[in-house]
């Protein structure tokens, strides 16, 4: 499975050895028995994630949020926007809907719950809590009118020195548990195995992630038929391009996209282009103090489907 | 098909024969067909191109106009700044 990296001739010394103090002053001499701990394994797509997909939405869009005190906050939020509905035939059904969402936030180093209420009856809570120093328990539920769409999901991670593991309980028999190490200061690999009951299927996924202070490259293969590269290159402070290929090998699908994400002073602009022609951008600017302004554009040459949102948040 | 179709038949005038002669030459028809192929050509070519013309339109107006924007805006923040700098460190 692991396609270890072969040390450079400079760096091939026997573990004692190099443990005799040869700390990461040098670049070149890579320290094997100090090596940093691996981004989490669900992570290791993020700087690309961040970049080529950012939340699109359409319609309007507003968000209040409310310090109460240094730990809790309250949220407000109005979404109205035409929803899309998953239909047989190659048209979208949009239909409007219109909702309000209630919030409330309490974050503490050890300790973080959000909760989430929605009008049109659905439920959301998510907790983060740091057992011990490496052991961490994180859950997430959703509760919804309809019958057999509740679903939650409980998360053990353990962080090691250099490696992470994770174990995952989810209703409906769903067991997972994933494992990723640091191979040398700039690669790390993973894999991941998972088991849903209600549906009978298994599956085994490996991930590799090689990053230096300017690019991130990541490749990830799973059973389930996905395979998915991607490529971060950081240009300039404040600038990053990224490109992302996805490939499905049981059902044929391929899907290549390349975005650029522009972070500056005022604002955060993310636009992508996709091998399905659809073409998109987020502009997130910021006006004043705690109030931004969003403009979402999403441009679908191919199936002629236009979805353009703007918003306001307001607050921290 | 006309008595007429073939060519000219020997009971029409002069003026109606020569004209059909020349009407029905393979010059003529080949030169019909010529411009016809010109034409069907000419609108497809309009029409991919228009089509290819919106497609690039709209897409350099959602990726790249709101990035011209929004570096000029940082420039003009960047200039700014260098004034008001310029301006403070003068007057220290």
């Amino acid at each position: 499975m692991a396609t270890l990296v072969p040390p450079s001739p400079a760096t091939a010394v026997t573990p004692p050895a190099a443990g005799s103090g040869a700390a990461a002053v040098e670049p070149q001499k890579a320290d094997y028995l100090n090596l940093p701990c691996p981004i989490p394994y669900e992570e290791i797509h993020r700087e690309a994630l961040m970049s080529l997909k950012p939340e699109h939405f359409e319609g309007m869009r507003f968000d209040f949020t409310k310090g109460l005190n240094q730990k809790f906050s309250l949220s407000h939020s109005v979404m109205m926007g035409p929803t899309e509905i998953p239909s047989q035939s190659s048209e979208t059904i949009k239909i409007p809907t219109a909702h309000y969402e209630f919030g409330a936030n309490y974050i503490d180093p050890k300790l973080m719950l959000f909760g989430r209420v929605l009008t049109d009856g659905r439920v959301n809570a998510r907790l983060k809590c740091d057992l011990t120093d490496n052991l961490t328990l994180k859950g997430n539920a959703q509760l919804t009118n309809e019958p057999h769409m509740s679903h939650g999901m409980f998360n053990f991670d353990y962080k090691g020195s250099d490696y992470r593991t994770q174990f995952q309980l989810g209703n409906g028999a769903l067991f997972g548990a994933s494992y990723i190490q640091s191979v040398t200061p700039n690669l790390s690999l993973g894999g991941e195995v998972f088991w849903a009951g209600q549906h009978r299927k298994s599956g085994i996924g490996y991930a590799a992630r090689y990053n230096t202070d300017k690019m991130v490259a990541t490749g990830q293969v799973a059973s389930t038929g996905m395979v998915a590269l991607s490529y971060v290159q950081k240009v300039s402070e404040k600038v990053s391009l990224a490109s992302d290929f996805m490939y499905n090998y049981m059902s044929r699908d391929v899907t290549a996209s390349f975005g650029y994400d522009y972070i500056l002073r005022q604002c955060r602009l993310r636009g992508k282009i996709d091998s399905n022609g659809v073409v998109a951008a987020l502009l997130e600017e910021r006006f004043n103090m705690g109030l931004n302004f969003l403009l979402s554009a999403e441009i679908d040459h191919q199936k002629k489907d236009y979805k353009f949102g703007f918003g306001l948040t307001v607050g921290e | 098909m006309s008595t007429r179709g073939g060519g000219a038949s020997s009971d029409d005038g002069i003026l109606s024969r020569v004209s059909t002669s020349v009407s029905q030459s393979p010059i003529v028809y080949r030169g019909k067909k010529a411009a016809f192929d010109t034409a069907y050509v000419a609108k497809k070519l309009l029409k991919s191109t228009g089509k290819a013309a919106w497609i690039a339109g709209t897409t350099f107006l959602v990726l790249v106009v709101p990035l011209i924007i929004e570096m000029d805006r940082e420039q003009q923040l960047n200039e700014l700044e260098l004034q008001q700098a310029s301006l403070l460190g003068a007057s220290k």
